[in-house]
């Protein structure tokens, strides 16, 4: 084990922690902004350190494809040849090669692929997923999974839960260099209670450095959403990290804070700003809409980014859809918002006031009450009382 | 705003040739002065392509200072009332102790286009297609954008094109620059007029005198 988990602080079942990794401490809850290529799109290093992120998630699938495994291991792994100093991590490439790749099949051996370089099949086993990984060299690295989408039914769900742990013992013997890199079991099993649980029982059995909670974040309704990651975070053991893989809108982060998870990494915070969506504390914030053409006030008024300092909406929208520096800002001004989510969730559960944070946050995200059902649900098993965030119920 | 030469060319016959400079931005700053021959850095509304003001900071200093901006790009929006409530380009792009030098064309979007331009105004290409920019408008945008140098609208032609047409845009040129003066509230103590001449070199001493 390459890392040291430490509990800093709690509210039922939420924790903030301090997880040494071995390139760099960090505070959870935390997000990580996914660098697909190595790289964070439009940011630099520095600006990356300057709003506060911790780690950085790298996608093996496109490091493998380019620049390659062997080059990045011959040039020092994926830290030096981006020169990010902070912490990293990356995902096994499963997911990518069934999301990105329509002709892909999974046999027990591994993933069966067409290259989309040229065309030829190409297998990734957890052998050399794990093979990928090892090379990069990042911080934490995931097993290789076999990920059904939640939407889901059928016997898949319990043949993926299955085969997931199958090939957890596979990438756990593969796995060299289990005193610098993290292997990180992830939980499957659908929507089912039953698999989900005799998944988690299967991972904690083979005792890994931490865990994480697949399979979400892909369609699946929110009530079946919270109600997994609640059952998950209960039973993996407290000591170690909980991840859930895929979650990246801020109230999900919350809601799954609350219910005591701990790290989380997505595409969206990104990915929404290239296409001219600013995440603020009431939600989003649309600048093509016209009305940003004059608006004269920053994206945020309570963000101190680099972003909301020196620019208003209105410059910002005249940008968007016409120059790339308007993506850049937004994803500078997105990634902020979710550094100083992260900032928030874990000072306020230290610092005793985490009820008081989350009815804060739902108060600005809903000033008319009308907190989804869902988020009450899930809210009421984490221990955290919302009434005074929710409009009364019309008799 | 202040020029000095500080190593002219030497021997004799020297007028016109290469020489030393300095350029002093005045405006309270404590920048050092500015060596010349410098380059000025393009931008794209304001901001250089890909490099935020926080990495501008990274860039040699004080030569990085200089900015060029291209008032073409401010065509569309923001409206010229909000660039002139947000305080002007300084404030809105947040690089106050920059030195905006305008100009109307630029080598990627706003583009002279002298097939279109006529005696209302220049024309330009632009991602949004083609625009004829009169002295009104130029001056509208250089008004709410306040550069801290700006060059006047000029008929820019290839040097292919005759003799006739040479001479009627050194006309046209001059007249721009006067209606340009005459709309300029500082009455041209920031402006850069624009000479043109195609080729002639007598047509370009002409102008410049």
């Amino acid at each position: 084990m390459a890392l040291q988990f430490e509990v800093v602080g709690r509210f039922n079942r939420a924790r903030a922690s301090k997880l040494t990794l071995p390139h760099y401490v960090v505070q959870t809850p935390m997000f990580m902004p996914v660098g697909t290529q190595g790289t964070i799109k439009g940011l630099t290093n520095r600006q990356l350190e300057d709003i506060g992120c911790q780690i950085i998630l790298g996608n093996t699938y496109h490091l493998a494809l380019r620049p390659g495994a062997e080059l990045i291991d011959e040039l020092g792994g994926l830290h030096k040849f981006m020169n990010w100093k902070r912490g990293l991590l990356t995902d096994s490439g499963g997911f990518q090669m069934v999301s990105l790749l329509h002709l892909a099949d999974i046999t027990e051996e591994g993933v069966t692929f067409q290259s989309p370089v040229d065309g030829k099949p190409m297998l990734l086993t957890p052998e050399e997923s794990i093979q990928i990984q090892n090379k990069i060299g990042a911080d934490i690295i995931m097993a290789l999974d076999d990920v059904v989408r939640t939407t889901i039914t059928g016997p898949r769900i319990e043949e993926a839960m299955y085969r997931t742990l199958r090939w957890m013992d596979r990438c756990i013997a593969a796995h060299k260099r289990p005193d610098a890199q993290n292997l990180f079991g992830i939980v499957q099993g659908g929507l089912d209670p039953v698999l989900r649980d005799i998944c988690v029982r299967g991972l904690v059995e083979r005792n890994l450095p931490g865990y994480a909670i697949g399979g979400l974040a892909g369609g699946e309704d929110k009530d079946s959403f919270w109600r997994v990651v609640a059952q998950c975070t209960a039973a993996l053991p407290e000591d170690k990290p909980r991840y859930v893989m895929g979650v990246g809108y801020p109230l999900d982060i919350v809601v799954c804070s609350a219910l005591g998870a701990d790290m989380y990494d997505c595409v969206y915070p990104t990915r929404t700003a290239r296409f001219g969506t600013a995440l603020v504390p009431e939600g989003v914030l649309k600048l093509k809409h016209n009305a940003m053409a004059s608006d004269e006030r920053p994206i945020d008024s309570t963000c101190s980014c680099m972003v909301c300092k020196n620019y208003t909406r209105a410059y910002i929208h005249s940008l968007v859809t016409r120059d790339a520096m308007g993506s850049q800002l937004l994803s500078y001004h997105n990634l902020s918002y979710m550094m100083r989510l992260s900032k928030d969730l874990h000072m306020s559960i230290v610092e005793g006031r985490f009820p008081e944070y989350v009815r804060g946050f739902l108060r600005t995200q809903f000033p008319k009450g009308d907190v989804p059902q869902w988020v009450c649900n899930a809210m009421e098993v984490a221990g955290i009382d919302i009434s005074s965030c929710c409009a009364p119920v019309p008799v | 705003m202040r020029f000095v030469v500080t190593k002219p060319s030497a021997g004799a016959g020297a007028a016109g040739k290469a020489r030393l400079g300095a350029l002093y931005l005045g405006g309270g700053g404590a920048a050092p002065p500015i060596e010349t021959p410098a380059l000025v850095v393009p931008t794209r509304r304001g901001l250089p392509s890909f490099i935020s003001r926080d990495l501008l900071d990274r860039l040699p200093y004080p030569d990085s200072l200089l900015l060029h901006l291209s008032p073409i790009h401010f065509i569309e929006c923001p409206s010229t009332r909000t660039i002139k409530n947000i305080g002007g380009v300084h404030e809105m792009v947040g690089l106050q102790d920059h030195f905006f030098i305008a100009s109307p064309g630029d080598s990627v979007e706003s583009l002279p286009e002298h097939g279109g331009t006529n005696k209302i105004g220049a024309a330009f290409e632009t991602p949004s297609g083609r625009r004829l920019i009169n002295p009104k408008d130029y001056m509208d945008i250089i008004s709410s954008t306040r550069p801290n140098l700006w060059a006047s609208i000029a008929d820019e032609v290839p040097a292919w094109v005759t003799e006739k047409r040479n001479r009627l845009s050194i006309d046209r040129t001059l007249k721009w620059l006067d209606d340009c003066l005459s709309l300029d509230q500082e009455k041209g103590a920031s402006t850069l007029g624009a000479v043109v001449g195609g080729p002639n070199i007598e047509h370009r001493k002409k102008m410049c005198n």
